[in-house]
């Protein structure tokens, strides 16, 4: 077992905080292409998204039973929780940033990316120099802004690493949480795999296994623990054009065809800025009003996870509020005038663009 | 939940017409799929012969049913599928007035009357579960005693103790969420330590409401005493697992199925159009059954196969081969005749369809019951507008409703009946909210601001109570057949001459009195009108109502205790063709006030039990 | 696309169904709706309606509903075609046109009842004007049902 930096309960909390706001930060991103997409089309890509989503809101429900279960306040409505778009993930060599975009395929190969599988070959390599700055980051480690994590799977390695440390040093005082703030899939149901509540070593562990595991398959395979398609491999079925079977090697799936449209989706503009839009306009109201209600849907969840857990039933209608409104600006053209001056850079649809949420809750932080 | 893919290739007439089965079974609905899954899970070779198209086997197919019903200005039960006149089904919105003497021939049903109902059933894979409501109710312990308790119909050959842990089973192959605590009334039993697999769906704002207007008032009928109140029903979709269910092993949903892994379907989302068909796939369906048993292996598929005649060896009584006609375009009329054989036969295209084949068969039978003593649940509507809104067109179709009344010392002399308070509000009556926007725009002439809240006050605040009223077997309500009306693969369609018994207008007379009493309690303004031209219009001892066909199939081959009073036994064995098997909604001898599926679904574990032992 | 016919037909639908034009936008269904009007009835009628109605901008509110009811709500012609306009944001259905209509104006082959698309039904605005969905689609969500529903104040 290699060493941790995880040394205190405090520094595992910083960590865990991070592993929240990971789990969130890819959030957005996939919501801005699964609503870009013409309804009732893109039928293949908008289940892979659904899905993707569902998970990884489970999987920051499983960070924050996490946090929950040494003692620590889960708080989604820190003024730093949400990241500004575009944003660097923690991926080893730093090639790529998030953005806020509509479904095309340089937003696949985004999420190719952030799902991709890759433990570092050793653990010395396991955290490498942060080599661009001046951009937001996440999951960096927190007691050392210089250095970043090679894979998100390492990250959680590491956190594992440290709550097998601390349990050896404290035992199972280390599990001091109130059982009452776990969240179960009594609160929390998802087909992705069941919420557990974490009060001990073992159940830790399994909580951990079950994210990494969605996220990249479980030891070089395709398929996670409970026998669903990981992440990664789910995306790659839209770019192969082919479903995997049970059975399939990676990068090969021999299922039945799994089709793309990129021309049924709206055209966003993509990492949108309130600034963009004319602030006398209804439209602006309206994506105001969205950022509105994203905020008030963090706290919402964040009074769930401290005590209150009954309420994430009603964050379920807020989250499809939420649907709507996004769809609702994603029809909307983005009038020219404030929009044109980048319409020209990169990244950007051809053509006018339409609005988007920006997720940009600052503004109404508590 | 996944389909194995090569389910999707589908098994070919040729090659089944090569084999001889341990079972064939005759239509992939509830009743079918469960026997399926339960006897190529025990190790037997199956064949599924499925007159519908098998197009919902991969979530597109499915999806693509679901673009069929918003595309339709006109949604009715059976908008989302498609139209196959190789396989026809009746629909609702073809039913007409019939001139007395002439039969009503515009349907798939040629009905003659004097009752003209607008029931249905559904005709592709998964069959009618696809439209479902998915209530599912047990039925009362009396609902098995009706003759010595009450003097009518007949007992049941079995108890409701004796059925009981088929409930059970049939409970986990659907998938039912309820809390047990709420389903003790009337006398029904549970184990102690009983739970459902899943917690009951809260009941809908506006069932809040109607309970808060009539908890603690009572009724009498017959000198006895009922308290209302307003009760969760059962329901077959999925809610949030229970974590005790099966000793504490918890329950897990089955979601969509397809033939690649997609999650979805894991909690009922609210939809509100759980009829005709779920978005989601959160409300069971046959086909998460038959996918089931499609892992298996052992469990082959024909679909586009109409089976068109039972042949019984005339020696032994025992069926020798079952002849289906397999189309490969439903536009087109053309088939090719296949004989498929095996040990033993189960015929499960519901109640109206195994009648009819076995008709169109001309097989012998002993008791001459077979197609008779056809039921199904009749409807009586009553609506009206609440004093405040209510949020109503929001939740499942239906989340609670009066029980009550389901049971009682009056039933010998009238029909029992349950309620359901409809969440999608006057829909079913007179077409809402479609028709409140037409009235409000070209009748009103309101628009603007006004407009919208005129709609929020008249359509939130409708309240809808559908009662559903028991009706009991009658010998000359049936189902036959005539050569001169056939189908387009020449298959003679059902003839249905149907009567509502006076036993049930009673309580439907009674009903409507029951409803201006609810109405009067909550303060609402009773809006029920019953139009004399309606094609379910009856007239009864001074007043006129609207009976709807309650697409509660049942009755058209009788279960009892022998070969001269009924056509199955207890098992759905036929007393005729030792290795024939008639399972479904027909069986049941009298159908209570429980909408029929979860209990044809435990008399099919029953079967599946005894089919195994004879296997064996 | 007749952009200057969609801004006019965007106001006009705003005031007539009660609904903002983000939101109206927010259907996806603008540009389905005027090409359903001009296929139906023909641009001509079309643009009658919109002249008639960019005629009555710049007055008070009081007035301009009087005005609205006594010159196109109200107009023999153009009435029957704003009633549907209504109709179809609120629920995407085109219904055929009354009969004395059709006798005077002539008959239009594409004049038969139909909802114009599949999104065209889910992205119905009577939906949001009485706090639920349409059946069958953008659902709510487990258990919304059971919370008091929220109808916007208008
Ligand atoms: C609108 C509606 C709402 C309902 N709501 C409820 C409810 O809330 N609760 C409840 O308990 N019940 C409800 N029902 C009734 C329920 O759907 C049926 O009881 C149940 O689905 C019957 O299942 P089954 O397998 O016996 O028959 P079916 O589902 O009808 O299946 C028969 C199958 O056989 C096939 N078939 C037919 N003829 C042939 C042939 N000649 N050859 C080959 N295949 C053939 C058909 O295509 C079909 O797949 C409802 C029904 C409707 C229409
Ligand atoms: S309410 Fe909706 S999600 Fe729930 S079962 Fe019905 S149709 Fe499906």
């Amino acid at each position: 077992m290699a060493a941790t930096d995880i040394q205190t309960i405090d520094c595992l909390k910083d960590y865990l905080y991070r592993a929240m706001q990971l789990e969130h930060a890819t959030i957005p991103a996939y919501l801005s292409a699964m609503y870009s997409i013409h309804p009732q089309t893109n039928s293949d890509a908008y289940h892979i998204l659904r899905v993707v989503v569902v998970e990884e809101m489970l999987h920051l429900t499983i960070a924050a039973n996490l946090m929950n279960a040494v003692g620590g306040k889960p708080d989604l409505t820190r003024a730093d929780f949400v990241p500004e778009f575009p944003t660097y993930l923690p991926d080893g060599e730093k090639d790529f940033q998030v953005s806020l975009q509509c479904f095309s395929p340089s937003a696949l190969d985004t999420f190719l990316k952030i799902e991709r599988p890759g433990l570092a070959p050793d653990a010395n390599t396991r955290r490498i120099p942060r080599r661009s700055r001046g951009t937001a980051k996440l999951a960096a480690c927190p007691e050392d802004e210089e250095l970043e994590f090679y894979s998100i799977g390492d990250f959680y390695q590491e956190i594992e690493r440290g709550f097998e440390h601390l349990y050896r040093v404290h035992g199972a005082a280390l599990f001091s949480g109130d059982p009452k703030r776990q969240i179960t899939s009594e609160y929390y149901y998802s087909g992705g795999g069941e919420l557990r509540p974490v009060v001990c070593m073992e159940s830790a562990r399994a909580a951990i296994g079950l994210i990494t595991g969605q996220g990249e398959g479980d030891g070089g395979g395709i398929y996670d623990a409970e026998r669903e398609l990981a992440h990664f491999y789910r995306f790659e079925q839209l770019k192969l054009g082919k479903y995997y079977e049970p059975g399939d090697v990676p990068h090969d799936p021999k299922g039945p065809p799994c089709q793309v449209d990129w021309t049924a989706v709206y055209p966003t503009y993509t990492n949108p800025r309130l600034e963009k839009f004319d602030a006398s306009s209804e439209l602006y109201e309206y994506a105001r009003d969205f950022n509105r209600d994203y905020a008030e849907f963090l706290a919402l969840v964040t009074e769930a996870f401290n005590g209150k857990p009954q309420l994430l039933l009603d964050a379920v209608p807020k989250m499809f509020r939420l649907r709507n409104g996004a769809m609702q600006l994603m029809r909307n053209p983005l009038p020219a005038s404030k929009a044109s001056a980048d319409s020209a850079a990169a990244g950007q649809p051809d053509g006018p663009a339409n609005a988007a949420p920006t997720f940009e809750v600052a503004e109404f932080a508590r | 939940m996944r389909f194995p893919s090569q389910a999707a290739k589908k098994t070919q007439l040729e090659a089944a017409c090569q084999h001889t089965y341990d079972v064939v079974i005759v239509g992939a609905g509830v009743a079918g799929a469960i026997i399926g899954n339960e006897l190529s899970r025990a190790g037997k070779r199956v064949l599924m012969v499925e007159a519908g198209l098998g197009e919902d086997i991969t979530v597109k197919g499915y999806e693509e049913y679901l673009q069929r019903f918003y595309a339709t200005a006109v949604k009715d039960n059976q908008s989302p599928y498609p139209v196959n006149p190789n396989a026809p089904m009746p629909r609702g919105t073809t039913v007409r007035p019939v001139a007395p003497g002439q039969p009503e021939t515009s349907g798939y049903i040629v009905q003659t009357g004097p009752f003209i109902s607008d029931t249905t059933y559904t005709r592709v894979l998964g069959g009618t579960s696809m439209h479902w409501e998915a209530k599912t109710p047990r039925m009362l312990p009396e609902d098995f005693e009706m003759a010595s308790r009450f003097g009518r119909a007949a007992d049941w050959p079995i108890s409701y103790d004796e059925l009981e842990p088929f409930y059970r089973q049939a409970e986990r192959e659907i998938g039912v969420s309820a809390d047990v605590e709420d389903q003790r009334y009337l006398d029904l039993r549970f184990p102690d330590d009983y739970v459902f697999p899943m917690r009951g769906l809260p009941l809908s704002y506006l069932d809040r409401m109607v309970d808060k207007g009539i908890r603690g008032t009572e009724v009498e009928i017959d000198g006895e005493r009922y308290p209302l109140k307003v009760r969760p029903y059962p329901q077959g979709r999925n809610g949030i697992p229970n974590s005790e269910y099966d000793g504490g092993k918890g329950y897990v949903p089955v979601g969509a199925v397809s033939t690649h892994q997609v999650e979805e379907g894991e909690r009922c989302q609210g939809n509100n159009n759980c009829v005709p068909i779920c978005p989601v796939q959160a409300k069971y369906h046959a086909g998460k059954t038959l996918a089931k048993a499609l892992q298996t292996e052992r469990l082959e598929l024909l679909t586009q196969a109409v089976a068109s005649k039972v042949h019984v060896d005339p020696e032994t009584g025992r069926v020798s081969h079952i002849e289906v006609k397999y189309y490969e375009d439903p536009d087109e009329p053309h088939f090719v005749t296949g004989n498929i054989r095996g040990q033993l036969f189960v015929l499960s295209a519901g109640a109206i369809e195994t009648a009819r084949l076995l008709l169109a068969s001309n097989l012998p039978s002993t008791s001459g019951l077979v197609g008779r003593n056809l039921m199904d649940h009749a409807y009586l509507l009553n609506w009206a507008l609440l004093p405040e809104v209510a949020g109503t067109m929001r939740g499942t179709n239906a989340t609670g409703g009066i029980v009550d009344l389901r049971g009682g010392s009056f039933r010998r002399s009238q029909a029992a009946f349950s309620v359901d308070i409809h969440n999608d509000g006057w829909g079913w009556a007179v077409g809402s909210p479609y028709t409140d926007l037409l009235n409000l725009v070209d009748d009103h002439n309101q628009f603007g601001a006004q407009l919208r809240r005129d709609l929020a006050q008249r359509i939130s605040s409708q309240l809808l109570l559908a009662f559903m009223v028991e009706v009991l077997p009658n010998p000359s309500n049936r189902v036959t057949v005539d050569p001169a009306y056939t189908d387009a693969l020449g298959n003679m369609r059902p003839v249905v001459s149907f009567s509502v018994p006076d036993y049930t207008m009673r309580g439907v007379a009674y009903a409507r009195r029951f409803a201006q009493t609810v109405f009067q309690r909550l303060g609402a303004r009773d809006y029920t009108f019953y139009d004399p031209t309606d094609y379910g219009y009856i007239h009864y001892e001074g007043d006129g109502y609207i009976i709807r066909g309650g697409n509660h199939l049942a009755g058209t081959h009788i279960m009892g205790t022998d070969k001269h009073t009924s056509v199955v036994n207890s098992d759905q064995r036929s007393w005729d063709h030792q290795n024939l098997y008639l399972v479904g909604g027909g069986s049941m001898p009298s159908i209570g006030t429980a909408n029929v599926t979860l209990t044809l679904s435990a008399l099919c574990f029953k079967t599946a039990q005894a089919m195994l032992e004879e296997l064996r | 696309m007749r952009h200057h016919a969609i801004d006019v037909f965007l106001r006009f639908s705003a005031e007539v169904t009660g609904f903002k034009i983000v939101e109206l936008r927010g259907t996806g269904e603008s540009g389905e709706y005027l090409g359903t009007l001009d296929r139906i009835v023909g641009p001509d009628v079309v643009d009658e309606l919109l002249s008639a109605y960019a005629e009555l901008q710049p007055r008070e509110e009081a007035e301009r509903e009087q005005l609205l009811r006594r010159q196109i709500f109200g107009n023999e012609k153009l009435g029957p075609i704003a009633r549907n306009i209504i109709k179809l944001w609120y629920v995407g259905i085109w219904y055929q046109l009354p009969r004395n209509w059709r006798e005077r104006w002539g008959v239009r082959e594409a004049d038969v009842t139909f909802t114009v698309s599949p999104n065209a039904y889910t992205e119905g605005l009577l939906w949001p004007a009485i706090g639920a969905n349409p059946a069958g689609a953008r659902a709510p969500g487990y258990g919304s049902w059971a919370l008091p529903p929220e109808i916007p104040q208008v």
